[in-house]
């Protein structure tokens, strides 16, 4: 049977570079306003500061296909969500229900509303033929034909952003964890607490 | 509306195999599925985009358009060009695909031994330099205050004559040639000749600004002023410190391999940083210091060194001058007084240094935030002392890990578009005019008589010549313009500026700058941007803005910081009107009536010079540093086969480039023919030189005081020599009894010369063939006796809010000419700003922008993220000035500019310190200068210019400037 | 005044597609709360289900969205995790969509029970032949503008709330998918219309809606459905009832409906992906349940009653029918002398038309 395809970001690698997201644009010529992917920070600027990579996460029970009113969303058989946009009618419902902002819309018409949705493919194209200019179009390129993974993790600057067969990333995963000293991990924040965030506020400290 | 059944549903083309393996491991390899299918794309991408109905799709950005438009036919075979990306230094390879001249698709160069395919967010939008939208179309200028499409030659014309009248009324030197650290190395060494033909030093670029404290501090320490090591042998470090160097934003791809090490290794890393910068986010060790107190942070970690006993004690006995004396200095920082200095606590300071020191080799990395200061030099030099101390240069794993800037920062720089040398560090000396001149196959009386016929300076009793007098720095040219001309040692003031691929908002004192700007004759923007020298000034006339093609529409070869050369292909043509820089040069050279030397070995097709004659004019005459070796045909042939690297050591194995370092590192010595594999680690005594080894530069005499300069017991592997030894001349090959060794074609070049000088490389292939190091074998020094402070002391800032500390740690003293300039240190200093203005202000840098970001900011893909400029504050700076997240803020600084920006809060920043990134322009003061851009050329994004509002200081050695400390006060808008 | 009806019928007819019992089995089906799909097939727990159980357990408040800062501008681009998500999925697909279908279901079901109990309530006395005016061609205007759009709404709204498990099993995804298109459109360029008719409306018919003691005893009789006689003013108690339930609700509907129709209409308030799930919980309970009570409405004014539509639909009705169903307001007329009765009974199987459903 074909492989089941995840995204993981590592978030120990994640240096919030945004390398992911213009490599999306780049790939798929995705206007602006529209961002298939994006990286969010926690505790920005302070200890424990953490990076993580969001974009559609594939789920394997996808909230966006449960709520879809007409039912555009389809599970390829390499576990890739995709929907069509001809059926989509720009709800916004999925946008309501993904835990991960991944639905994004074009304004379109006269009031500024919703136009067709669009997200991440998993650069898996869309459901017009394969390779065609419509399908492109719709919805950005088909890496997965050519054999080619997402750009946005082939182009990932430490290589944070894992893309590909779920065993496999796995196992990489995994792999780094192990090599990941625990002395390392456990001394991070604590040396960090200490002593953030001194006052330079021209007092003179004696 | 379809309403008809849609293809299969079911994504089965996906090959199972692709999907399977073709994973990135963790070295960052992925396995590409044999045979690309081409077809496909050749079709997607190239056919016309725009045909079909599909009303339903997403919007179409003007690029698809333009994609669409160019592509025209649907047929076209997909071109795959090797390239280098322009944004830094790192040099992550590209592989652009090209269909019928338009730049279609972008694939990660999997196999590139730098980056694996990785990219930041500038390369992996690189692409959008194929479309160009806002670029500067075709040659412009400025009338009654309205641009005017002009063609090529009416403004060659017009600015070639209005140079000369300048000349002859004023003299060559009122003339400023500033070039640019985005020329590959071609074009950077044909704009330090073009300038030296014209008959001035006043040539300059951004490595002034950026690592020219480096260069000086490091080149006098241990000879060479680059990167010791590579990013790839940070694999091999055991620990890794940081000092101002923010690499997640700055250098992203070095994360990369500094990851690895940390993975791998389990190498704790330490970040200096007065920010908690996103690279701190990964650190072990965060040591949080006021801004301007690198000496004090490094001699108190050297306390704790020295105080147990941590230092390599047989390395420094060996290889290292002066260290008793540092030892000296280093010991009047105590904890306390450390504590005092940079507000670091003992114990982090002390863990920090037991870090550095249990985890052996580790690596120093520096940027911008050690380099801008009035006592960069200071502070480069400090750094380089602790690795010495430690004994951690020399090996792998450890080195001076200088990461450059701009993508050929280093290569502009080794080929000297300086106002102090020229090419490859050889000075302003007249034995070095003479060794150029014979390079170029000129008279050097001709060159000579291209000069200013007086003299601006003594050495002694004697007149110095000005063509061996020092130019003006970059960063002092708005002084060389507004300064009054019986202050200036020279001629005249300067009258005419060359903004050669500069972004002036990446300058300090941006208020004074407009002011030299409208005091100017003519100023000519060359640059594929108008960048903000076209709007920031309020000029009616004299303004030409000539449209450069950028560094994917030409090719050449370019040198990352690693000091590998890369073979840059050209993409797709010039777009617009732009022509490639060496075409603009000849255009300009041949109207000024220089271009018949400048050229005289160099081929010129349809006014554009040949590349690779022009790199092979360099491997003749480079020899100092090693440029000798990277013929065209070499790099060329590494471009092919650059997956053939390894990814650590760089070396290659088996396949075309066998035993070849990526890139020929330099030094790569002698000559092409002698296929030196390069240099991957500078004074690696553990390879003979041969294989890429090295010691320690002779560069200092033999002996000082009665104490030996050249190493002792300390050879590199292979040496016949099995002690120190000076740097290598005729008469010392004569000596040793190797001079047969020469061919007779060798003795005669080499006769009377010493490895720099003999254009033969004789001297050089025999010293390699003998296991010597052509520069010789001493130590290194850290009594660096020819500057201000020979060992490096800490001295505050010149606008310091700590006024206690003054007194005791004071800035230098005024200097009245200082590179033809006076230059004011004690007596600003010794005003007390801080009532008025006591917040620290300094800067860093963004990941979506580089430099000025005329470029950067000019691309949707970049600047959608990077929309306002802003000012990092503290909770509690905030809350006492009454400011809220988003807020506009106004920063006014103590020489009167002030800059309207939004405030972010955030604990990244220390409290009474505020942090701006300085890649913004296009506003000034608070006003909007969108509406003075040629029209369709403005960037996406504008904003506030930090460095409108910074202010005055300079370094004592090399005129740096103080981008990282000044003072200002912060209220609401 | 066929077009109308057609009109009704061929909304009934879609909106019974939707309650068709496949559609509720589709429900539980399309849902799919599969237990252990946290795993992929191959049976490899994937890290990010670790990673993202790590991040909703990093947020100390729990329920609360984990937000941090991004690049990306946009709503909810700073969200990490939208917790309320799942929520509100569960909420819409196990309580939304079956209880509307029972609700809808059971209230038709009411209706036609009703009907077989009661009949159709004739004019007891039988028709007089005397018109009184009941209503100013404005106020029909309104009402039968507000009544048009709020019956396209609801049917367009039933399409996209139930549609997916009634008719689209029916005519495929395509067809479903053009329906549903268009359906949205209409109902995203008539709401804001509707809002503002539903405001007119609230102008329109306030006067006489006031509930006064006559209401309540109408109410304690049961208005009269089930024998005895209720007195009723102008409107009797129960179409006072409809009249404030309809303005409150209407008016949760439109402002929750602006909100959806308009993601973008007030970008300073830059509304979560959480506002945007309570704005549709109120928008579907409040049109679903004005949606249900409009049938009583609906049959009450048309097929229930003898005498009842024609008011609406010529602005007169018959006196007799004025003296049984609001002899108050009757009463009222002939104190003031303003009773002016207009003899039209010449052409009496005009009305008969009208009623005959």
């Amino acid at each position: 049977m074909a492989a089941n395809v995840k995204f993981y970001c590592d978030s120990e690698r994640c240096i919030e570079c945004n390398a992911c997201v213009t490599a999306c644009k780049n790939e798929n010529e995705v206007p602006w306003g529209i961002n298939r992917r994006r990286v969010v920070t926690v505790k920005d600027g302070e200890p424990g500061e953490r990076s993580l990579s969001v974009a559609c996460m594939h789920c394997t029970d996808a909230p966006c296909a449960a709520v879809c009113p007409v039912d555009c969303f389809y599970t390829t058989d390499n576990g890739i969500v995709l929907h069509d946009k001809d059926i989509c009618i720009g709800c916004g419902y999925c946008s309501y229900a993904c835990p991960f902002g991944a639905p994004q819309f074009p304004t379109s018409g006269a009031f500024s509303s919703r136009g067709k949705m669009d997200k991440c493919t998993f650069c898996a194209g869309g459901p017009e033929e394969t390779g065609s200019v419509d399908e492109y179009k719709k919805y950005g390129a088909n890496r997965l034909a050519e054999g080619k993974l997402p750009l946005c993790a082939e182009m990932c600057a430490t290589k944070a952003l894992l893309a590909g067969d779920a065993n496999t990333v796995s196992d990489i995963y995994r792999k780094r964890v192990i090599s990941r000293s625990m002395s390392t991990l456990a001394s991070s924040g604590a040396i960090q607490q200490n002593g953030f965030n001194p006052d330079f506020s021209g007092k003179v400290t004696k | 509306m379809k309403l008809t059944k849609k293809s299969n549903r079911v994504i089965d083309h996906a090959p199972n195999q692709v999907i399977d393996s073709s994973l990135i491991d963790k070295a960052g390899t992925a396995k590409k599925a044999a045979g690309e299918a081409m077809s496909r794309r050749q079709f997607l991408r190239g056919s016309s985009l725009m045909a079909g109905g599909a009303a339903l799709a997403t919007a179409f950005t003007p690029g698809m358009m333009k994609k669409a438009e160019a592509a025209g036919s649907t047929t076209g075979d997909i071109k795959r060009v090797k390239t280098v990306c322009t944004h830094c230094s790192v040099g992550c390879g590209v592989i652009a695909e090209v269909q019928n001249g338009v730049w279609t698709g972008q694939e990660p160069a999997l196999d590139h031994p730098f980056n694996k395919g990785a990219h930041c967010a500038k390369g992996a939008s690189i692409r959008e330099h194929g479309h160009g939208e806002r670029r500067l179309k075709y040659p412009t200028k400025l009338v009654d205050g309205k641009w005017k499409k002009v063609s090529w030659d009416q403004a060659i014309n017009e600015i070639g004559d209005k140079l000369l009248s300048i000349r002859k009324e004023s003299g060559p030197d009122s003339v400023y040639w500033l070039g640019s650290a985005k020329h590959n190395n071609e074009q950077a060494y044909l704009f330090r000749k073009m300038a030296g033909m014209w008959g001035t030093n006043n040539v300059d670029h951004q490595a002034r600004i950026c690592h020219s404290t480096t260069v000086a501090g490091v080149a006098n320490t241990w000879g060479y002023g680059a990167m010791t090591n590579s990013y790839n042998d940070i694999h091999n470090s055991k620990s890794i410190l940081l000092i101002g160097s923010n690499p997640s934003e700055a250098h992203p791809v070095s994360m990369l391999h500094i990851m690895k090490a940390k993975e791998e290794n389990n190498a704790p890393i330490v970040v200096i940083d007065p920010r908690f910068t996103r690279t701190a986010a990964h650190a072990d060790h965060f040591l949080q210091i006021r801004p301007g107190t690198d000496v004090p942070i490094i001699w108190g970690m050297l306390y704790h060194i020295f105080k147990n006993g941590w230092e390599d004690k047989g390395f420094i006995r060996q290889r290292v001058y002066g260290m008793e004396e540092v030892m000296q200095e280093v010991a009047k920082w105590d904890p306390a007084e450390v504590e005092r200095v940079t507000g670091v606590k003992e114990h982090r300071v002390k863990a920090a240094a037991k870090a550095m020191a249990d985890n052996r080799p580790g690596t120093f990395i520096w940027c911008m935030g050690g380099t801008q200061h009035t006592v960069g030099n200071n502070n480069t030099r400090a750094y380089c002392t602790f690795q010495l101390a430690l004994g951690n240069m020399g090996v792998s794993g450890g080195g001076a890990n200088i990461f450059r800037g701009h993508d050929n920062v280093q290569g502009a720089t080794d080929l000297g578009v300086l106002a102090n040398t020229l090419p490859g560090y050889y000075g302003l000396s007249a034995g070095s005019w003479k060794h150029w001149s014979r390079v170029w196959d000129l008279d050097y009386d001709w060159v000579k008589g291209q000069f200013d016929d007086g003299s601006y300076e003594k050495k002694g009793d004697k007149d110095v010549h000005v063509m061996n007098t020092k130019g003006m720095p970059v960063s002092r040219w708005i002084d060389g313009v507004l300064e009054d001309k019986d202050n200036i040692a020279q001629k005249d003031n300067i009258k005419a500026m060359f903004f050669w691929g500069h972004a002036p908002n990446s300058q300090t004192r941006g208020t004074e700058q407009k002011k030299a700007m409208e005091k100017l004759d003519m100023m000519v923007v060359v640059d594929p941007y108008p960048t903000a020298s076209a709007v920031m000034q309020d000029r009616k006339d004299g303004v030409y803005l000539l449209p450069a093609a950028t560094q994917l529409e030409t090719y050449g070869s370019c040198t990352a910081s690693n000091r590998s050369f890369q073979w840059r292909s050209k993409v797709m043509d010039p777009l617009f009107e732009s022509l490639p820089d060496h075409t603009i040069m000849y255009k300009l050279a041949k109207k000024v009536g220089i271009a018949d030397q400048m050229f005289k070995n160099i081929k010129v097709e349809n006014d554009e010079p040949h590349i690779e004659d022009i790199l092979r004019e360099i491997n003749r005459g480079m020899w100092t540093i090693g440029y000798t070796g990277q013929s065209p045909e070499r790099l060329k042939k590494q471009q092919e086969n650059w997956g053939d690297f390894d990814f650590t050591s760089l070396k290659a194995e088996g396949g075309q480039c066998d035993g070849e370092f990526y890139g020929l590192p330099w030094p790569c010595w002698g000559t092409p023919e002698m296929k030196h594999p390069g240099t991957p680690n500078l004074y690696d005594g553990s390879k003979s030189v041969a294989d890429g080894g090295l010691t320690f530069r002779a560069r200092f005499g033999v002996e000082r005081n009665g104490t030996n300069l050249l190493a002792e017991g300390f050879h590199s592997v292979g040496s016949e020599i099995k002690d120190g030894y000076p740097e290598f001349k005729a008469d010392m090959l004569k000596k040793l009894g190797w001079w047969d060794d020469l061919t007779d074609e060798e003795k005669t070049a080499a006769e009377g010369k010493n490895w720099k000088t003999d254009l033969s490389g004789g001297i050089q292939r025999v010293a390699i063939k003998h296991g010597c190091a052509p520069f010789g074998n001493a130590k290194a020094r850290v009594n660096v006796w020819t500057f201000p402070d020979p060992i490096p002391i800490h001295r505050e800032p010149l606008y310091t809010s700590r006024r206690d500390l003054v007194e005791k740690y004071p800035t230098y003293e005024d200097r009245k000419s200082f590179w033809r300039l006076p230059t004011r240190y004690g007596s600003i200093q010794a005003q007390d700003f801080s009532k008025e203005y006591p917040m620290i202000l300094s800067s860093f840098r963004l990941v979506e922008y580089e430099g000025g970001g005329d470029e950067s900011r000019s691309n949707p893909w970049l600047a959608e993220l990077q929309q306002d400029m802003f000012v990092e504050i503290n909770p509690r700076d905030a809350n006492n000035a009454g400011i809220r997240d988003g807020n506009m803020v106004w920063i006014a600084t103590p020489e009167g500019a002030k800059i309207k920006v939004k405030a972010m809060v955030t604990r990244r920043v220390a409290a009474g310190v505020v942090s701006a990134p300085y890649h913004f322009a296009g506003h000034m003061q608070g006003e909007d200068l969108r509406s003075k851009y040629p029209k369709g050329s403005d960037p996406f994004v504008l904003g506030e210019a930090l460095n409108t509002a910074m202010t005055y200081g300079y370094d004592s050695v090399t005129q740096m400037q103080e981008s990282k400390v000044s003072l200002c006060n912060i209220t609401k808008a | 005044m066929n077009q109308i009806k057609q009109f009704f019928l061929f909304g009934l007819v879609i909106f019974l597609f939707n309650l068709s019992p496949i559609s509720i089995s589709n429900v539980h089906a399309a849902d799919g709360e599969k237990a252990g799909q946290n795993f992929s097939p191959l049976g490899v727990e994937s890290p990010a289900a670790d990673l993202w159980r790590a991040v909703r357990q990093r947020n100390p408040e729990g329920g609360e969205n984990l937000v941090g800062r991004s690049q990306v501008k946009g709503p909810n681009a700073s969200t990490l995790i939208n917790v309320g998500g799942q929520e509100w999925r569960n909420w819409r697909n196990s309580k939304l969509i079956p209880y509307s279908m029972y609700a809808l279901g059971g209230m038709l079901l009411v209706i036609v029970l009703f009907r077989l109990i009661r009949g159709k309530i004739k004019i007891k006395a039988g028709r007089s032949g005397k018109k009184i005016k009941r209503f100013t061609n404005f106020q029909r205007f309104v009402h039968w503008t507000v009544a048009i759009l709020f019956v396209i709404l609801g049917i367009t709204g039933v399409i996209l709330t139930l549609g997916r498990y009634g008719l689209l099993p029916l005519i495929g995804k395509e067809a479903f998918g053009f329906i549903a298109y268009y359906g949205k459109l209409l109902h995203n360029y008539l709401g804001p219309v509707f809002s503002v008719m539903l405001v007119v409306m609230l102008f329109t018919f306030i006067k006489g809606n006031m509930f006064n003691w006559t209401d309540i005893k109408w109410f304690l009789k049961g208005g009269g459905l089930f024998g005895g006689h209720a007195s009723a003013g102008r409107y009797n108690g129960g179409e006072k009832a409809w009249y404030w339930i309809a303005m409150l609700a209407g008016i949760v509907v439109v402002i929750s409906g602006l909100i959806l129709n308009f993601p973008q209409l007030i970008p300073i308030l830059n509304l979560s992906s959480e506002q945007f799930q309570q704005a549709q919980f109120l928008h579907a309970v409040g049109s679903i349940g004005l949606f249900v009570v409009s049938f009583g409405h609906i049959y009450m004014g048309t097929f229930a009653m003898e005498g009842a539509f024609e008011a609406m639909r010529t602005g007169e009705c018959d006196s007799n029918w004025a003296k049984e169903h609001h002899d108050i307001w009757y009463e009222e007329l002939q104190r003031d002398g303003s009773l002016t009765m207009n003899d039209t009974a010449s052409n009496p199987s005009s009305n008969e038309t009208a009623q005959t459903a």
